[in-house]
């Protein structure tokens, strides 16, 4: 079971926009930068996404802080690619921000790649 | 009573209030080019890695530029073209690009000046000659603030609907809807939305609290242990080494802080989406009421990204936005402003530790900057539309219309929120051209 924390200010939509795939092998919950910086420290949890209307995740300011920026990525105002997608959980990232109006195309495209990964 | 708060337009500074507004980019210039403080909430986490050397001066200006760009040309220009009121879009933003972008320290300062310089002086000079096209889309535009002053009211609503559920949502929506007509019928020179604003936020803020109290009781009683931040948790030393970072600068700060809220003083500013239009009609203790609330939704982030980042926001917690435009006079305006930046910055570990502690507390946070969000998404497009129609009848709409969607179908290059006024103005050039082409007559209003 893969555990993914949801964040910043669409995390409603996330956790629903993921939640709604029907993937079994992810469980996906809402939570904030703080508790998730925690958690993922704690190896509690793999993956949060956070969100805010610059796509920068003003929620990502505390994980960047804490877990370094290698494991941080933003897609900022970009919709990547399946491959950009899996070059950067290849190369680490657990940490991905990108913008709320954007939720619905980038959302399900992390869920599946992360899934696909096991 | 006029429901319609119709802004006045014209961007007419006198000689203090051109030189404050220079001044005061100037030193947000500089602050920016030493990492100290951001406007843009979303750049503020990355000035770590550059503090700490692990990235460059320009890669750090990229970051800033791609995150602040929509935001300056799609939301701050407009309203400030519209309302004649500046905004903190307008003013921060490009300080914050320009600062990080100077190669040297004193270059900053200059570079900011110049913008504040462009905005005063060039403003108005597209303000002039934008109200003396034939199609005069900055006049259309004021028909966006009906719509988004009276939207905005019921973004604690919104907040408290996905937090708290349908139950309290529909319960804070009748008391904001039976306080708005109150207030409309009681008090007719008010702002309709004040006391239902007021309301809204107070139980949002009241439901977190309680909801996280209860919490902690219920921890206790079954013994377990309340999640505390330790002091020798990494997290802890991050934010204590901010906190240490921008207490040595607390100096400057106070500076800052007297600045920005001298600036609000003077009724020239506005800090939020829906106060340019109440500050612009002069109904300033609404503006200070409506920047007031908005604070709530904001304090957690910024206090925990400046913990994080060791970098503060330009305008702080944004309070000294509502203080300002209740001040009597500038001088005072400065001592209390720096009071206020000197309060928060010594505070920052303290609101960190507390926040570490109130879990729904900051969920309420990240709650209202959603709804601020959908509030003015609906707004903004809403009152776009209206603009549309105001200057150029159906074909405004189809063109004003059709920009919005074909944004949205290639995938929003333009951030959603800024996409509808700047199809506003890019519509008002289009219906321009085509009267110069004889293809078109301006809707007479």
């Amino acid at each position: 079971m893969t555990k993914i924390l949801t964040g910043g200010v669409g995390k409603v939509e996330v956790t629903k926009a993921i939640g709604g795939l029907g993937i079994d092998s992810l469980d996906i919950v809402q939570s904030s930068d703080m508790d998730a910086a925690m958690k993922l420290r704690a190896g509690q949890a793999d993956y949060f996404l956070g969100t805010c209307h610059t796509g920068a995740g003003a929620s990502l300011g505390v994980l960047v802080g804490l877990m370094g920026s290698a494991a941080c990525h933003t897609f900022g105002r970009s919709v990547p690619s399946e491959e950009e997608v899996g070059t950067l959980l290849t190369a680490g990232k657990k940490v991905f921000g990108f913008s709320m109006d954007q939720i619905d195309v980038i959302a399900p495209l992390l869920a599946r790649s992360i899934a696909a990964r096991g | 009573m006029s429901t319609t708060l119709a802004a006045g337009a014209g961007l007419d500074f006198t000689l203090a209030q051109q030189l404050t507004v220079i001044a005061l980019c100037a030193l947000t210039a500089l602050i920016s080019h030493m990492a100290l403080a951001v406007f843009n909430d979303g750049v503020r986490p990355f000035l770590l890695d550059f503090v700490q050397g692990r990235t460059t001066r320009s890669a750090t200006t990229a970051v800033s530029f791609g995150l602040s760009a929509g935001f300056i040309f799609g939301l701050g220009a407009p309203m400030a073209l519209s309302t004649g009121v500046l905004n903190p879009w307008l003013v921060f933003l490009p300080t914050d690009i320009l600062g990080m972008l100077a190669p040297k320290k004193w270059i900053a300062p200059i570079l900011g000046a110049a913008w504040g310089a462009v905005v005063v002086f060039g403003l108005n000079g597209a303000n002039d000659a934008a109200h003396d096209l034939p199609v005069d889309f900055l006049t259309a535009m004021q028909q966006m603030s009906t719509p988004i002053l009276f939207l905005f009211t019921l973004f604690p609503v919104l907040a408290i609907t996905k937090q708290f559920g349908r139950r309290w949502g529909g319960i804070a929506g009748a008391l904001e809807v039976a306080l708005v007509v109150t207030t409309m019928k009681l008090w007719p020179n008010m702002f309709a939305g004040a006391l239902a604003m007021a309301a809204g936020v107070l139980l949002l803020i009241g439901l977190a609290v309680s909801k996280d109290l209860r919490q902690r009781r219920a921890d206790r009683a079954a013994g377990t242990a309340e999640p505390v931040l330790a002091d020798d948790d990494p997290m802890m030393s991050l934010f204590s080494a901010s906190a240490a970072r921008l207490r040595r600068f607390l100096p400057l700060f106070m500076v800052l802080g007297a600045g920005v809220c001298v600036l609000a003083q003077m009724h020239i500013f506005g800090g939020g989406e829906a106060t340019s239009f109440l500050i612009a009609k002069g109904h300033y203790s609404e503006a200070a009421q409506v920047d007031f609330y908005r604070v709530f939704g904001f304090i957690p982030l910024i206090a925990t990204t400046a913990l994080a980042s060791g970098a503060y926001g330009i305008a702080g917690f944004t309070l000294v936005y509502p203080i300002g435009y209740l001040m009597p006079n500038p001088w005072l305006a400065a001592v209390v402003g720096a009071l206020v930046f000197a309060a928060e910055v010594l505070a920052l570990t303290w609101i960190g530790k507390v926040l570490g502690r109130l879990p729904s507390v900051r969920d309420s946070s990240e709650h209202l900057r959603s709804a601020i969000g959908d509030t003015l998404q609906l707004a903004i497009l809403f009152g776009s539309l209206m603009a549309a129609n105001a200057m150029g009848g159906g074909l405004g709409i189809l063109l004003v219309g059709g920009l919005y969607l074909l944004n949205e179908s290639m995938g929003r290059p333009v951030v959603r929120m800024a996409a509808a006024p700047a199809a506003v103005i890019v519509g008002g050039v289009l219906l321009n051209v085509l009267y110069w082409l004889d293809l078109f007559t301006p809707v007479k209003g």
